[in-house]
């Protein structure tokens, strides 16, 4: 009796507990408050003109939230999506990773953008640029009506134009070894003083001296609206890297009050199509829209709302529960046991789209290491690679089997060209192996395929372990490691007995340009240089076409390059060219871009069918 | 009691600093460093000695472990993040933990409510049907693994029956007290799922425990004592038999505890949770040294304090069991 009054006693507490907080709760949730905003504006669309300039006077514009009774009751069109994980870091200079870059896009401009159709180096935050006539000066001139933005709260805050010495900051700050942004190394192959200040020792160096290699970097503003780089030598495709995150305007009275809690929502200025709202970190984000963004009359969307969700099974069931708009980057895509039932579905088969991503997936031989220090054994064991029934048996993603490292979509590229690369061919890869006096396999060491540990590169590995087993009857022994150790054992550095004889590896591009691929990977002093690949007349080519400014005469030479790389020397044996695998509902307009970089601005939902469709 | 309590609390500080030093010592053991790469990519030897000077990682071991201690015990300050630089250890462990315990808590909670009762019916039936069926459901909640069970409820619930969210966590910060939830009806929808899941297995085997434990106390003398002078049988298993008998339960609710309130990476990745246990992982695929020292440093704390609860516990269950 005694034990049930008190476990009543407990019980009723408990309720009364639950009915108050649960009363707080409700309480506390936010009020939908529609804002409209008075901005005057003086659409003068300047496209291939430099503009006088007339300074601002006014900075600080507070734009405030109107309630409008009538807007207040409808919902703001929001883009339900997820995030794979967290972005690392929402801070232009030390971007490194796509979910961080795809965040950037939304929210800070460039000087340069891509067509999402043609993939051309088109205007953004630079209306037009100029070339000197050696080729080394470029000189960008920048539209005038770009602004600085801060949300504090629901304030819109306008901080002020963006300048050619935010673009010059933006550079100068990557670049700073005190910053150590891990792609501060980029431009240092291109701009003038990039290298000598982006690597210098902070340690060994005065403030003076260091002061002075900030000086010395090839970033100038000349005035307000035009910045001028001044390039090692000619870098045709050098207009391609200002898309880069590393090469945007950045706040600094922003970063110099905040330091690297600058980007905090609250506390980050950003001049793009959106704005950051929230960021529950590990959570969510939210961005809304910009509405003091020049454009801002062409942006449809107004709520971007992204919790973040770690496991790809999980987006895919969110999709087809309606919790998401669409399922991919920066999200997941259908997962691989889902797509023979996604293929055979009547609805989602419709809503499923698959589109080239701009990166390579390959098996690069350890050209230093004995026996694959034979063209001829690597020739037989790139031959003997099925890569179409790999793609239709296994990945399924309608990925197109490659025989070039730089895929298609970049400029010099040469996929598809049947004279360039290696493809599966069973007798050859025999006669080959035999010439290389290992016939039927005989003689040959044992060889070692080494993969980071996945469950997706696992099972490639393992398939392509079989054929080589079935066309060569040779035995590959198959060995993982975590991925650090694994960058660690394949560094160019690293001891070749540590190495595996053959590895996976991918590349994804930054920017446009045969340049990032086989330069930045191939070059025989390049860091990513895992296939040991040093051929001089390689090297050659690559930076002969880093300075040679006409088209036809650089795609050329990259593509001799590939037929060395691919050909005559077979250092890697390319896989595929990667897809990208989507879904999206059929009330949402997605234009999306190879490179992971949408522009959602562009994005339009029909609202009334996707509240229709969720029942929101 | 007070005093023992103290003097375990104060030899737990050694114990503390000596696993510092050991999972220290181990990070740098494992090949590849924080700053070896930047995604799918590796970084020139320039960058990453400006990334090392940057965090202190050019000075000699010893002193980089000194700076750590004196940053915590002066400053709180378990250090910065490798990979986030907008946020240190503290704000990782300040935004995670808190869900991580509701959802560990609520677990925990879910287990023994249905883990002790199981257990109390397929002891006292021992041998007959229901314990036969309490065992069988025993046996398969502790072999379907979580990450098995997530997706299924999620399939049943969510995508089948749509009564519940597929993921996500239905609260945020702030909480009350630091780490309970407003329990609104979204915070309930969210958590179901997840509680189950993770739940489950641990109510399974909480059941077996307390099935063992209670057919072995049921033979003692003292049952047979209780029973021959007349006492009611319910009063004979709650009173007698069962206070006995939770000793093993509790002795393993300790590191259990301690297991789940820090984060399950496979029950909060299948559902969305925003949670602690995906750091334990991270940490140490990213090499984040602070992040790796930070959460293994909570994780103990909270494991030293259970253990101690534990222990306190035992002298309630049983009278012999004394501290001084």
């Amino acid at each position: 009796m005694r034990t049930r009054s008190r476990w009543f006693g407990a019980l009723a507490i408990l309720t009364i507990l639950a009915v108050v907080l649960s009363g707080c709760g409700s309480a506390a949730t936010p009020q939908v408050v529609k804002e409209t905003v008075e901005v005057v504006k003086e659409v003068e669309k300047v496209v291939e003109q430099t503009v006088e300039v007339v300074k601002e006077v006014e900075v600080e514009v507070v734009v405030t939230a109107t309630p409008d009774p009538a807007a207040a009751a409808a919902e703001p069109v929001t883009l339900d999506f997820i995030f794979g994980s967290e972005p690392p870091t929402l801070d232009p200079a030390l971007t490194e990773d796509t979910t961080s870059v795809w965040v950037v896009e939304q929210m800070f401009l460039a000087l340069t953008d891509y067509d999402d159709d043609t993939l051309e180096v088109i205007p953004e935050l630079a209306t037009s640029w100029d070339v000197s006539e050696d080729g080394t000066v470029y000189t960008f001139h920048m539209r005038d009506d770009a602004k600085w933005v801060q949300l504090v709260g629901d304030e819109v805050v306008e901080l002020g134009p963006v300048t050619a010495n935010d673009v010059v900051y933006g550079i100068l700050r990557t670049l700073d070894p005190t910053t150590a942004a891990p792609y501060s190394y980029v431009p240092t192959t291109v701009l003038v003083g990039a290298e000598e200040f982006a690597f210098a020792d902070t340690t060994a160096l005065s403030a003076e001296e260091l002061q002075a290699l900030r000086d010395g970097v090839g970033a100038k503003a000349l005035d307000d609206y035009t910045v001028e780089f001044t390039l090692k030598q000619p870098a045709a495709y050098f207009p391609a890297m200002t898309s880069l995150w590393i090469f945007r305007p950045q706040p600094q009275a922003t970063i110099d009050e905040f330091g690297d809690r600058w980007i905090e929502p609250g506390l980050i200025v950003t001049n793009g199509p959106y704005l950051l709202q929230e960021w529950g970190h590990g959570s969510h984000l939210k961005l809304i829209k910009n509405p003091l963004w020049y454009d801002a009359d062409q942006v449809q969307i107004e709520v971007l709302n992204a919790p973040i969700v770690a496991e790809a099974s999980t987006g895919m069931a969110m999709y087809e529960n309606g919790e998401i708009d669409f399922a991919g980057d920066p999200g997941w895509g259908p997962p691989l046991p889902d797509m023979d039932r996604v293929k055979a579905d009547p609805v989602l088969s419709t809503e499923l789209a698959i589109l080239p991503r701009l990166c390579t997936y390959y098996f690069g031989f350890v050209n230093t290491k004995a026996p694959m220090d034979d063209e001829l054994v690597r020739k037989a064991f790139s031959y003997a690679i099925d890569r179409q029934t790999l793609i239709d048996t296994l990945l399924k993603g309608e990925q197109v089997p490659a025989n070039s490292f730089t895929c298609p979509g970049i400029f010099g590229n040469v996929g598809g060209d049947p004279e360039v690369g290696l493809l599966f061919d069973p007798e050859k890869a025999r006669q080959t192996l035999a010439d290389a006096g290992y016939p039927n396999g005989e003689g040959l060491p044992p060889i070692t395929l080494m993969i980071n540990q996945s469950e997706a590169h696992l099972q490639i590995a393992q398939a392509i372990q079989a054929m080589w087993k079935e066309v060569l009857n040779v035995e590959v022994i198959l060995e993982q490691q975590e991925w650090a150790v694994y960058l660690e054992t394949l560094k160019p550095d690293s001891p070749d007995e540590d190495k595996p004889h053959i590895f996976r590896m991918g590349w994804c591009a930054d920017y446009l340009d045969a340049n990032n691929w086989l330069a930045d990977v191939l070059h025989s002093n390049s860091t990513s240089n895992y296939v040991r690949f040093l051929n001089p007349e390689f090297d050659a080519l690559v930076e002969q076409a880093q300075v040679e400014s006409d088209p036809a005469v650089r795609a050329d030479l990259y593509r001799q390059a590939e037929i060395i790389l691919n050909n005559d020397v077979t250092a890697m044996a390319p896989i595929y060219f990667y897809t990208r695998i989507d879904l999206t509902k059929p009330y949402l307009n997605r234009i999306v871009n190879p490179l992971s970089m949408d522009h959602v601005w562009k994005w339009t939902i029909d609202w009334e069918a996707k509240k229709a469709a969720t029942g929101r | 009691m007070a005093a023992y309590v103290v003097r375990r609390l104060f030899w737990s500080i050694p114990v503390l600093v000596a696993l510092l030093l050991a999972v220290f010592l181990l990070m740098q053991a494992i090949p590849g460093g924080p700053f070896d790469f930047a995604g799918e990519r590796s970084l020139p030897e320039a960058v990453i000695a400006n990334l090392e000077r940057r965090y202190g990682l050019d000075k000699p071991l010893h002193e980089q472990f000194a700076n750590y201690l004196k940053s915590i015990v002066l400053e709180g300050d378990l250090g910065p993040s490798f990979r986030q630089r907008n946020r240190s250890v503290n704000d990782i462990i300040g935004d995670s933990f808190p869900i991580s315990a509701q959802l560990g808590i609520l677990a925990i909670g879910l287990a023994l409510l249905i883990g002790i009762p199981a257990g109390i019916v397929a002891a006292l039936n021992h041998n007959r049907l229901p314990d036969y069926v309490a065992s069988f459901l025993a046996i398969l909640g502790v072999s379907i693994p979580a990450l098995v069970l997530g997706p299924v409820l999620y399939w049943l619930f969510a995508l089948k029956l749509g009564w519940l969210p597929v993921a996500l966590w239905g609260a945020e910060k702030p909480f009350f007290l630091g780490f309970l939830p407003m329990p609104t009806a979204k915070f309930i929808r969210h958590a179901i799922l997840p509680t189950v899941a993770l739940g489950t297995g641990m109510s399974a085997s909480i059941a077996r425990l307390t099935r063992a434990s209670l057919l072995q106390v049921i033979r003692e003398d003292y049952i047979r004592t209780a029973r021959a002078k007349g006492l009611r049988e319910r009063a004979v298993v709650v009173r007698h038999a069962l206070k006995n008998s939770l000793i093993p339960v509790v002795t393993v609710l300790g590191p259990m505890f301690a297991a789940v309130v820090t984060g399950t990476i496979v029950i909060e990745s299948v559902f969305g949770i925003p949670g602690m246990g995906k750091y334990f992982v991270q940490g140490i695929s990213n090499r984040d040294y602070p992040v790796i020292m930070g959460v293994t440093l909570i994780y103990a704390v909270i494991l030293v304090l259970s253990n101690l609860l534990v222990d306190i516990t035992y002298a309630w269950l049983d009278p012999r069991i004394r501290y001084s």
